[in-house]
């Protein structure tokens, strides 16, 4: 059973060497003149008026929170749907209650305005 | 498959995959062009096909250059992530009966955890640039990309449920009777939407939207770096129009009287050609409405996507076929 | 595969030691993912491809990307790197890492003396893994469910929380520019204060 991963493990490596050849062949062939505008951040022409390392809106890690969230959910989810057959009308009832839930949260994440983006 | 064969088969995937990426940015703009009443690029070689390979030379020989305040080494890897990510996606697609580098079992997962991975090439590229414009383009993308990640699962949980397994092979076959597409409706719209976002294509490609971010995440990046992440491009638009046909629209099965692999590369060819009309006929949206859009109606289908069609399925299967 | 094992356990502790050692958040957060990836490639030799899947897709793909924007959202560059190289030096890891030490030779003497058996020669799919969640488990999964529904409120309270600040962060840094980083336990405090006041106000 084991040899059946051995190919993707071998497409790993090749894979990840494509990607350092092509990065290598970029970097031998890629060559220009260094220039001190040319070396400076990109800002439209202007100088940068800030350093870029800022704080920002908390609603990205809001959206990281619900993604992890909802991935775990299908962490759940997954293994319920590929043997449904198995567990049945228990699994539904099963399923319909740990899904009862998470619309609960999410109702109220809703109602609250996490999901507006202003 | 002996070892060698496997790794001749591995080789000869990896280089067709780069060709084929290289050749749809030149099918792109000749498409594009058409659409638009315009030429696109029809000087190199017959109607410009060599425009592909003069690009790629071109690429090649651009200054490879990294800006002195970035985060070198996060900055290298950043491109190649998403460029090795997409194409271990494919090692899973089964082009033709037999025809599949590796049959897992949890194939399916494996897509998703590769699509998962793709993210970090995004917020590392963003945050190792150290330029405005690229750490905002990399937050919106990153967030963009997590956000319809959960609905494309989602939306292939009603697929698991009707073949009963995550093997892309067994999923295909499953589809003998009835294509996928017809019980999964629902499943195909959402997934293929979410697709679009994964890979930020137009319309959704607000992480590069040029008017305000100027280029977004790789702002900053020149030459064949610039070039990963646009072979990470083409390559993700191929590996999700490959995944739409094998989960929704019968992978190889066709009438005979062409090869299954013609079939699949036939129906892959025409998602692929469904994205680039797309760009050309769809605004975009601003992104409040693209995550608004994502979470407050996407995810409620989804959801009861699933309800309904675990409903469907255990009443509507008889006892006995209850654990076959 | 034995080998294979070896080797995946290996890029995982050295993965492990640089993210601990790494001064740079988001170098550091590199290296946990190589390390969650190589657990994973242990998980599918130990014949678990499950549970390996569930790793990437879960703790490589969704958890780190949490930590990267909490990087992100919190990194003030030179700063935080200052600090992480001053948290290096030997009298502040020293102690943890004799306790790691005994922890690590007991656990070894355990191995040692345990018989526990070879690891399953058939792999545990996802269908087996649902017969035990949906059957004798069912209690845990609901349980799960309803920490799930806290963690959705709980993000979201917190979220506001942490908006706040910022917003009250921006507006004090405009009045009087201070040294990030010396006074943040005080600042923190009232904040949390002030937020606890704001609530109070509010309902």
């Amino acid at each position: 059973m084991l040899a059946n991963y051995l190919p993707i493990l071998i497409f790993v490596i090749v894979a990840a060497g494509l990607g350092v050849v092509l990065l290598g062949i970029g970097f031998v062939l890629g060559r220009g003149q260094k220039d001190q505008e040319k070396l400076s951040a990109y800002e439209c022409g202007f100088e940068a008026f800030e350093d870029t390392r800022n704080r920002f809106d908390v609603r990205y890690y809001l959206v990281a929170i619900l993604f992890i969230l909802f991935d775990l959910e299908l962490a759940f989810f997954v293994p319920w749907a590929v043997s449904l057959d198995a567990v049945g009308l228990f699994g539904i009832g099963a399923m319909g209650v740990f899904l009862a839930l998470l619309v609960v949260g999410f109702i109220y994440e809703w109602k609250k305005g996490a999901l507006e983006w202003d | 498959m002996s070892v060698v064969a496997m790794l001749f088969f591995i080789v000869v995937l990896l280089f067709a995959l780069l060709a084929a990426a290289a050749l749809l940015t030149w099918v792109e703009r000749r498409l594009l062009a058409w659409w638009q009443d315009r030429y696109g690029p029809n000087r190199a070689g017959p109607f410009g096909i060599l425009q592909a390979f003069a690009d790629v030379i071109k690429i090649l020989l651009k200054e490879d250059w990294i800006p002195p305040l970035a985060d070198k080494p996060v900055f290298v890897i950043a491109p190649a992530i998403v460029a090795v990510t997409m194409l271990l996606g494919f090692a899973i697609v089964p082009l033709a009966p037999g025809l599949v580098i590796a049959d897992l079992n949890v194939a399916l997962l494996f897509f998703f955890a590769m699509t998962g991975l793709s993210v970090y090439s995004v917020t590392f590229a963003g945050w190792a640039s150290n330029n405005n414009y690229s750490l905002l383009g990399s937050l919106r993308t990153a967030a963009q990309m997590i956000s319809y990640e959960v609905f494309m699962l989602l939306s292939l949980v009603g697929v698991v449920i009707l073949a009963g397994s995550f093997r892309l092979t067994d999923i295909v076959d499953a589809q003998r009777g009835m294509w996928f597409f017809v019980p999964q409706f629902v499943g195909l719209v959402v997934f293929f939407l979410a697709a679009i976002a994964e890979t930020h294509r137009l319309p959704f490609d607000l992480p590069e939207a040029e008017h305000e971010l100027v280029a977004g995440y790789h702002t900053e990046y020149s030459g064949m770096k610039f070039g990963l992440f646009f072979l990470g491009e083409y390559l993700g638009m191929m590996l999700s129009s490959a995944m739409i046909v094998t989960l929704f629209f019968g992978g190889w099965l066709g009438p005979p009287f062409l090869p299954p692999i013609v079939w699949f590369l036939l129906k892959t060819a025409f998602f692929v050609c469904l994205y680039l009309l797309l760009r050309a006929a769809l605004p975009r949206p601003r992104y409040d409405q693209l995550m608004g859009y994502a979470w407050k109606f996407l995810l409620p289908v989804a959801l009861l996507n699933i309800v309904v069609t675990g409903a469907i399925v255990v009443a509507t299967r008889s006892p006995a076929e209850v654990g076959s | 595969m034995t080998t294979a094992f070896y080797i995946f356990g290996a890029i995982a502790i050295a993965a492990t030691i640089l993210t601990i050692t790494r001064v740079n958040a988001m170098h550091a957060l590199l290296y946990l993912v190589v390390s969650l990836l190589a657990v994973a490639g242990v998980f599918f030799i130990l014949g678990a491809p499950f549970a390996a899947m569930l790793e990437i897709i879960v703790y490589a793909g969704a958890i780190i990307v949490l930590f990267v924007f909490a990087v992100m959202m919190l990194n003030l560059g030179d700063v935080s790197i200052e600090q992480e190289r001053r948290w290096l030096s030997p009298d502040l890891w020293l102690g943890p890492s004799i306790l790691s030490a005994i922890l690590l030779a007991e656990l070894v003497y355990l191995l040692s003396i345990g018989d526990l058996g070879a690891p399953p020669g058939e792999p545990v799919g996802a269908a087996a893994v649902a017969a035990r969640l949906f059957g004798p488990y069912l209690l845990a999964v609901e349980l799960a469910s309803m920490l799930l529904l806290a963690g959705l409120v709980g993000a979201y309270r917190i979220g506001r929380i942490l908006d706040e600040r910022t917003a009250e962060r921006t507006s004090s840094a405009e009045r009087e520019p201070v040294a990030a980083g010396a006074d943040a336990p005080q600042r923190v405090e009232a904040t949390a204060a002030s937020v606890f006041a704001h609530d109070g106000e509010g309902e």
